[in-house]
Order: structure tokens, then sequence, then C-alpha cells
């Protein structure tokens, strides 16, 4: 079995796995992450959200391997401690999510768009939001939560 | 100091391990020693199984057992059961029920139907092992069609089932709706389709079960929204007492009525992990979720409605058929037949109406309840007879609805479908919904999109519903000497935040800090009975046992508050978190009493340690009548036939708002659902093969944000309804009952000049397209 090492989170993690294993599976099987979810099988719904090297991806569409000496964020390293980041208050704040299975990949999705253009516009984020399903909230309520979030962000 | 009144926008305790990624979710669950579960499923639509053979799955490093159809048929097990609130044809024979097993046998009646379970050590071995299972299909004819199911000369699904058909059924006076028909100075009639969708929750089905060998007790985690009853469905198939089970629901990733029934996997779980002594857990992948998850809607209708020259309706007639998929799902044959009629006629008037359903079975995934449950399809019927009405008869479609609007100052009244809609102010509803759609604006909106070779349209949809679900909840409040209290409730949130609505009733209600109360849901060893979600019951169930169980707290209060003022009982009152004694000094907290009530010297003799820790079952009357309407202004683009919803407007009549915040969050999430229906999504078989079209989310269309409109939302709250305590109606499947024909009539609307007057759901550029151009 091949090895991999890479940084998530700040730690530094790697072990043999199977040369087949997704990203996603590698942080929620191997590293117990959980945060990070799986929706579909077909990279559709965007609830496996991380980011690589800053950048944000679908970590299902991913192997680990290819992950290899990266730095990946999950939605665990948002915040610190208990203090929420600016973009998990702003969906607590504007009721950006309903049951929350999909919020870690909105958000991982909501902090990478911040970061790239912090004065989002309802149009820029509802684009944005292009690889995101929720089938809960009707989305309006994330779009208020990332520009607000965004802005928070700044600030 | 926290506390929180009724109304206030409560921000969500939940959120906090949501947003960070704690939350729990069957698959974020794992037990020591725990095995993997997967399914083999049907490939076909239809097909006699001649064998099995699971020796080279069994051979297979890592695998552990497989069990197969004709396994489970000699266990002796019970079948999965049907629970229809309608039992009875027209003509009072019973209903055709037939038998579903775990796992089939002998034949298959849908693709994706479960044959065999295959448990390994490894999520890789039953991946493998599941293709190394053989099973002899031989292909029989399939019908999908629910109208062809129908039909003389189709293929037959169940012995003893005659021409696929599980019910015929009516409500309402046909002899009065004829006779008022032929009265009628005009009848309109119009032929549509209510389209096959599913709930798609973005967290697929799951279960963990635990065997404790030494007490005999499984706990079953599952990603489910009805925990007491599935329990109790689960111990009758595999012949245990309740108490043999714990069921318990994590976080679930939302529900919509897909996560309401009895499934077969569960139970084969549970069996699983009793009979090898270790945990076992199974989890769907996205596309077994599309081929075994229960689909919703499905209807083709015929509505008639009788006039008279002057526009005032006189009558409804409704003749519709539905399906119940390859077998009879836990709600079933409801969902078509009485979950359909009860609100007919929406929020109009009528002298006579009648509802005739026939729905058989189609070689396709059983239909359960999908958020709302017949209440869609029966607003969305109204609402497309009434527009119709308008334009061939050249009335004014706001018009029309206006005149025919239930008066205020007819209610209460009983409907001709026998609903009891007791209050109410539709017109009023109508009236803030048209004003806040900016109307005057609207000629020269349509004006400027003219100029772009694109076309505008409006139209206004006002629903009436009904809640439902299991008629009785429980709640417990426990307390801790130090004050701080712990919620135990039997409704169930997956997703609308009853964590959080719930305490802040009993907040309210007792004058106590959220931040010190904890909150159980979902558990069976927490609370004797609970009714699970389902029915828009989470407030007018869940919410009225809080405030009964905070009444019966008070109560207790004032006796130990009497005890220590050294004064009759009765002259004890009670108001934001203290009892007092009017015209006296003396006052308790409740955390005084509270803490009092450990104390047995604090006590009257009738009072024992521990008497204000109360559990109260509220049971529920008469089922309550949210309504409310719709507004959408759309703008098509005739080349492409895309549409674009631009403006959405909603004024609800919930009665009493608990948390405005969340009561938004089930509006807007329920039009997310019904614009989907309306433009975007069905499930499709192939009509030969019998296949699953629309197996993935590549070829499911789900809404994405820049599918849905900015909404305007607002609430009457005028007409809180006796019927109950808090005065609630239900809030959660409104959504899906306005936006449909709000969205398909304004786009009919956009299209008038173009001499296009139906287009059947959803409205893809495709068929818009095809209906401008090729009509
Ligand atoms: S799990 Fe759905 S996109 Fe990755
Ligand atoms: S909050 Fe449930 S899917 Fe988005």
């Amino acid at each position: 079995m091949p090895s991999v090492s890479m940084t998530v989170n700040g730690n530094a993690v790697g072990g043999d796995i199977e040369a087949r294993t997704l990203l996603v599976d590698f942080i929620r099987e191997h590293l117990r992450l959980t945060g990070t979810h799986v929706g579909c099988d077909t990279s559709q719904c965007g609830a496996c959200v991380v980011h690589v090297d800053g950048t944000s991806v679908k970590s299902c569409t991913m192997l680990a391997l290819q992950a290899e000496g990266c730095q990946v964020e999950t939605i665990e390293s948002l915040a610190d401690g208990d203090t929420l980041h600016p973009m998990q208050e702003a969906f607590r704040e504007h009721h950006g999510l309903q049951c929350g299975f999909c919020t870690p990949g909105m958000v991982m999705t909501a902090v990478a768009m911040a970061k790239e253009n912090p004065n989002l516009t309802e149009s820029d984020v509802r684009h944005g939001l292009e690889g995101n399903f929720c089938r809960c909230t009707g989305y309006q309520n994330i779009v208020e939560s990332i520009i607000a979030g965004a802005k928070a962000m700044q600030g | 100091m926290n506390n929180v009144n009724i109304r206030d926008s409560v921000r969500r305790t939940e959120d906090i391990r949501f947003v960070s990624g704690q939350g729990t979710y069957i698959d974020d669950m794992n037990a020591d020693g725990q095995l993997v579960g997967m399914f083999v499923r049907s490939p076909h639509a239809h097909a006699a199984i001649n064998g099995f053979d699971k020796t080279d799955a069994l051979a297979l490093d890592g695998v552990v057992e497989v069990i197969t159809g004709a396994d489970w048929a000699k266990l002796g097990f019970g079948f999965i059961p049907s629970n229809s609130a309608v039992k009875e044809n027209t003509d009072g024979t019973p209903i055709a029920v037939p038998e579903r097993s775990c796992l089939a046998a002998t034949r298959v009646r849908f693709v994706g139907e479960p044959v065999a379970m295959v448990i390994a050590e490894t999520l890789d071995a039953a991946r493998e092992a599941r293709d190394l299972v053989e099973v002899d299909y031989a292909p029989l004819d399939a019908v999908t069609h629910p109208v062809k199911a129908l039909e003389p000369g189709a293929p037959q699904l169940h012995n003893g089932v005659d021409g696929n058909l599980c019910v015929h059924w009516e409500l309402g006076d046909g002899d009065a709706t004829e006779a008022e028909l032929e009265a009628s100075d005009h009848v309109v009639a119009l032929e549509l389709h209510n389209n096959r969708v599913t709930a798609a929750p973005i967290e697929p089905r799951g279960t963990l079960a635990i065997p404790d060998m030494e007490t005999g007790v499984t706990t079953i985690y599952q990603s489910t929204q009805n925990i007491h009853a599935l329990r109790a469905a689960i111990a009758k198939i595999l012949r245990l007492e309740n108490d043999q089970l714990r069921h318990v629901a994590p976080d679930v990733g939302g529900g919509f009525g897909g996560k309401n029934s009895l499934y077969p996997e569960p139970v084969v779980t549970v069996y699983a992990a009793r009979n090898l002594g270790r945990p076992v857990k199974w989890v769907n992948d996205r596309s077994e979720s599309f081929l075994s998850d229960t689909h919703g809607r499905s209807q083709y209708t015929t509505v008639e409605l009788g006039l008279d020259a002057d526009g005032t309706f006189r009558a409804l007639r409704t003749t519709t058929i539905g399906e119940l998929g390859a077998y009879c799902g836990t709600v079933g044959a409801f969902t078509p037949t009485g979950g359909s009629a009860r609100t007919q006629g929406g929020v109009y008037a009528f002298k006579a109406m009648h509802y005739r359903a026939r729905a058989g079975f189609t070689n396709t995934a059983p239909l359960d309840p999908y958020r709302g449950a017949g209440r869609p399809e029966g607003s969305f019927q109204i609402e497309r007879i009434v527009e119709k009405a308008a334009r061939d008869l050249g009335f004014d479609p706001i018009e029309l609805r206006r005149q025919n609007i239930m008066p205020k100052a007819s209610l209460p009244l009983k409907t001709a479908m026998g609903l009891d809609v007791d209050c109410g102010d539709f017109l009023t509803v109508f009236e803030k919904t048209l004003a806040m759609s900016e109307r005057a604006g609207f000629a020269a909106r349509a004006a400027k999109s003219e100029e772009n070779n694109k076309l505008r349209g409006f139209a206004i949809a006002p629903y009436l519903e009904c809640t439902g679900g299991m008629p009785k909840e429980h709640a417990i409040v426990t307390f801790s000497k130090n004050g701080a209290a712990h919620l135990a409730v039997g409704s169930h949130s997956t997703g609308m935040g009853h964590e959080t609505a719930l305490c802040q009733i009993l907040s309210a209600e007792l004058g106590l800090d959220m931040d010190h109360i904890s909150f159980t849901q979902a558990d069976t060893d927490a609370t004797p009975l609970g009714g699970g979600h389902g029915g828009s019951r989470g407030m007018e169930l869940g919410g009225n046992a809080v405030r009964q169980t905070a009444d019966e707290i008070v109560a207790v209060g004032k006796q130990i508050a009497a005890y220590q003022f050294e004064c009759e009982v009765g002259m004890v009152d009670f108001e934001d978190g203290s009892f007092f004694q009017p015209g006296s000094n003396n006052t308790m907290s409740v955390g005084e009493a509270v803490s009092a009530s450990f104390n047995p010297d604090a006590l009257p003799d009738d009072l024992a340690p521990g008497c204000m820790n109360i559990g109260s079952t509220f049971e529920r009357g008469v089922i309550s009548i949210p309504n409310g309407c719709h507004a959408a202004e759309v703008e098509v683009d005739p080349d492409t036939g895309v549409i674009d919803v631009i403006g959405f407007w909603i004024v609800d009549d919930f009665g009493t708002i608990i948390n405005p915040l969340l009561a938004d969050g089930q509006v807007m999430g329920g039009v997310g659902q019904g614009l989907g229906q309306a433009i975007l999504e069905q499930a499709v078989y192939d009509g030969d093969s019998g296949q699953l079209v629309t197996g993935t989310f590549l070829d499911y269309a789900m809404p994405r944000a820049d599918d849905m409109p900015h909404m305007t939302l607002d609430y009457y709250e005028g007409s809180p309804t006796e019927k109950n305590p808090l005065g609630v109606k239900g809030a959660g499947e409104a959504g899906c009952c306005g936006a449909p024909p709000a969205i398909v009539n304004a786009v009919l609307d956009a299209l008038k000049d173009h001499g296009v007057t139906h287009i059947e759901m959803p409205m893809t550029p495709e068929a818009v397209w095809r209906s401008i151009h090729l009509t």
C-alpha cells in the first residue's frame, strides 16, 4: 500500500492507504474528522468541500494521494476554540442552515469565495454556490449569511 | 440571564455544533467491532427469482455473512406494514395491501428492491461481495406508468390484486356535485399531471445496530424521523418485544417525509446485528437513495370547475389516478386519497365538491409522503383550474379569486370535504400578498422585458392546507437541584430547529434561562411515546406538549409556594418566572421552587421530592388549518424556454408564530422544493425497461442557489387557532403548497399571447420552448 503524508488543520498526518482512497474518505475514516460530509457519489452536492492549499475542493473528486504534501483545511479548523469563525457566526446569525448536513461544505465554499472577493454581491454568491446543494433552506439565508460573513471577515 | 419569549427570533442552539462540523449524523457513528452491511438490489423492474448463489461472496476474505431473500423467507419474519388511514374502498371492501418482504425471495418488482444483504469486516469487502452474490432472474414485463398500470392487459404485479388496483375511493357528495355542475353556466375542465419527485435529503439513509448480548437489548441508531412507530414496526417484524429495541435518531440531515417510512434495510440490519452478536452499520450511497428512497406526488388528474356567468363558483370535481409504486408504503394509500381530498377547493367557497381517486401498483419504488403528502397536489389542482377558468372565460384571475374566497364571516365552517376550517382571514391574506407584490410597477417591468425579447408573467396562488401526523405527543422536564432543566420530547426535528424552538417555549412559559435548558429528542428511552415528524406537527404537537408540561409544573410550583407562603394554593399567581401572592410580599422564583421540590421539609404532605419533574402527553383534538398566499413574477426567454423566477412574495397564517426566524426558514425551504417541482425535478422511469433514468444528481435536477428568487415574507397573525393552547397551525409544508401553482400560473401568464394554456410540470426549458414553438 502506498503511503501518504499531508498537513490537515495544521497537523502532519499520514499513513499507508489503498491507492484508491478518496481524500474525503481519508479525512473521515482515517483521521475521523467527520465534519466533512458525503452527500452524493457523482461530485454534485458539495457537502464534502475542503480547502487544499487554500483552494476549495470537493474532497470526493480527489484521491488522498493527490493531496501528498498539501495543506488541507476542513470545517473543524475554522473556529478558534469556542470562538466561531466570522463565516460560521454569520450562518448562525442569519439562519443559513437547518439540518446542517450541507453546512460544512457551504461554509468552506463561502470562506474561499470571501477570500477571493470580500465584497460579494447576491448574484456572485448565487453563482458561486453552483456546486453546493442545500435541500432545506431555499438558499436565501445562505446567501445572506455569506455576504454578511464576507464583510465580517474583513473587519 | 437569557430569558426568551414566544415570537422572539432566538438564534439556534444546535447551530454551534453544525457550523463547526461537530454534528453527529449516522455515518459519523461507529461502534467497536462493527461490521459493514450492504444490500444487493434488483437490476430488473420486474422479474421472477429462480435462485441465489452466495458461495463466491461468502468465500471472499472479510465477508462474515450473506443473507439472501431465500434465507430471509426461511426465517419466517413478518412483512413491512402499511398503515394507511384509508383502509376501505368506496364499496366497503378492504384496499389491497400486498405482502412486502424485507428481502425479495421469489420475485422483484422494482429496480433497487433489496434481494440480499452482505455483511463484512470492511466496506471494501462488502462492496466486492455485493457484486459476487449471484441471483438468477427471469425478467417479466413491467409497467411504470400509473395510468397504464390500471389498463386492461397491463403486466400484473401481485397475485390476488386484480388489475394492479390498490384502492378506489371517493369523498364528498357525487350527486350534489353533478347537479351543481349541470346547473352551472360554465364548466371548465383541465387534465394535469402532478409530477413524480423525491425528497432527496442531502444525507442518505443509514442504520447502526448495536446488540448488547447481556441485556438482549439492541440499540438502533437510524437516520429517520419516526423512531417510536418504527421501533414498534421493526419489533413486530422480527417478533421481538418493543423493549428489546432502543431506537435513537442522531442528527438527521433532512427528511421531508422521505425518512418517515419503514424501509427494509434497517430491519435486516437489526436482525444481522442480533444474529451475529456484533454491531452492524449500513449507509446508502446516493445512487441507492434514488432507487430505494420513497418517491412522492405522481397523480394524473382531471379537474372540473362549475361556475355561474358572473364567476361565482358552484362545484368542483376531481378525478385522479395516483400510484403506490411496487408496494404500499407506510402511509401508502392515504396520500392520493384522503391526503389529497381533504383540502380540495382551497380557500374558495363551493356548494358541492366531489373527489374520486384510484391508485395502483407500478414497477417503481414505493411512493409515500413527501412534504405535504397530498395537499400540494390538491392546491395545484384548484389553483390551476381557477387560472384556466379565468383565461378561458375572460375573467381577471385576481378578481375571480377575490370574488370566490371564503369570507371571514363564514367561518367557522365545514367544507364540502368535511374539513373543519375554524378561523383565518383568507381575503386579507390575499390582499396583503397582492399589495406586497408591487403590482403597480408590473406593466413597466413587462415592457422592459419585452424590449429584451423576454416575456413577463405574474400569478397569485392562495393555499389552504391542514396539519397531520400522530395526534399525541409527550414532553418530559427533569430538573437538577441547581435549577437546570432537561427537556425530552417525542417529536422530532430533522433540521427544523426544535432544539431551539421547544426550549424557547419552555423558557418563555417558566421564565427559565434558555442556557440552562438541555434537550433530548428521538430516543425511545427518553420518552414513553413520540410521534416524530410529519404533517407539520412539530409545534402543534411537540410545542403544545411542552406548554402543557410547563403548565403542570407551574401548578405544582404553586402548591410548593403556597406551602411556604402559608396560604391557599388558589391565592398564588405565577408570572415571569415568579410565584407570588398578590397583596403580600411573598414571592418565590422558579429556581427556588425547584430546589424546594427536592427538599422533603419544604413540601406539603401530598408532594414527594422531585415533584416538579413532570412528563405529560398532549393530545390534539382537531387538526389545524394553516393557510396563506404565494405570488410569483417570472420572466421567460422564448428563444430558449428558460424560466427566471424573479420575484416571490408570501404571506402565511400559521396562527401563533413561535420563532419567526425558524418559521421563515420553513417557508423558504418549502418554496425551494415547490420551485423544484414546478420547473426542475422529475423522477423518470423508462417505460420499457423500467430503469430509473434520473438515478443521480446529474439527471435529477435539484434547485440550486441561482434557480431561486429572492423571497419576501410576511405573516398574518390575526387568527391564532383555538384548536390548541399555543394557537399554532403548523408551518412545515406550506411552501410546497403555494409555490408550484404560483410559478406555473405565472409562466402561463407570460405565455398567454402565444396561446399557451397548459404545460405540465416540470416546466423545463424544452417543455416551455416546445409549447411556444410547436403548438
Ligand atoms: S460528496 Fe457530493 S460533491 Fe462530494
Ligand atoms: S441545511 Fe439541510 S441540506 Fe442544507
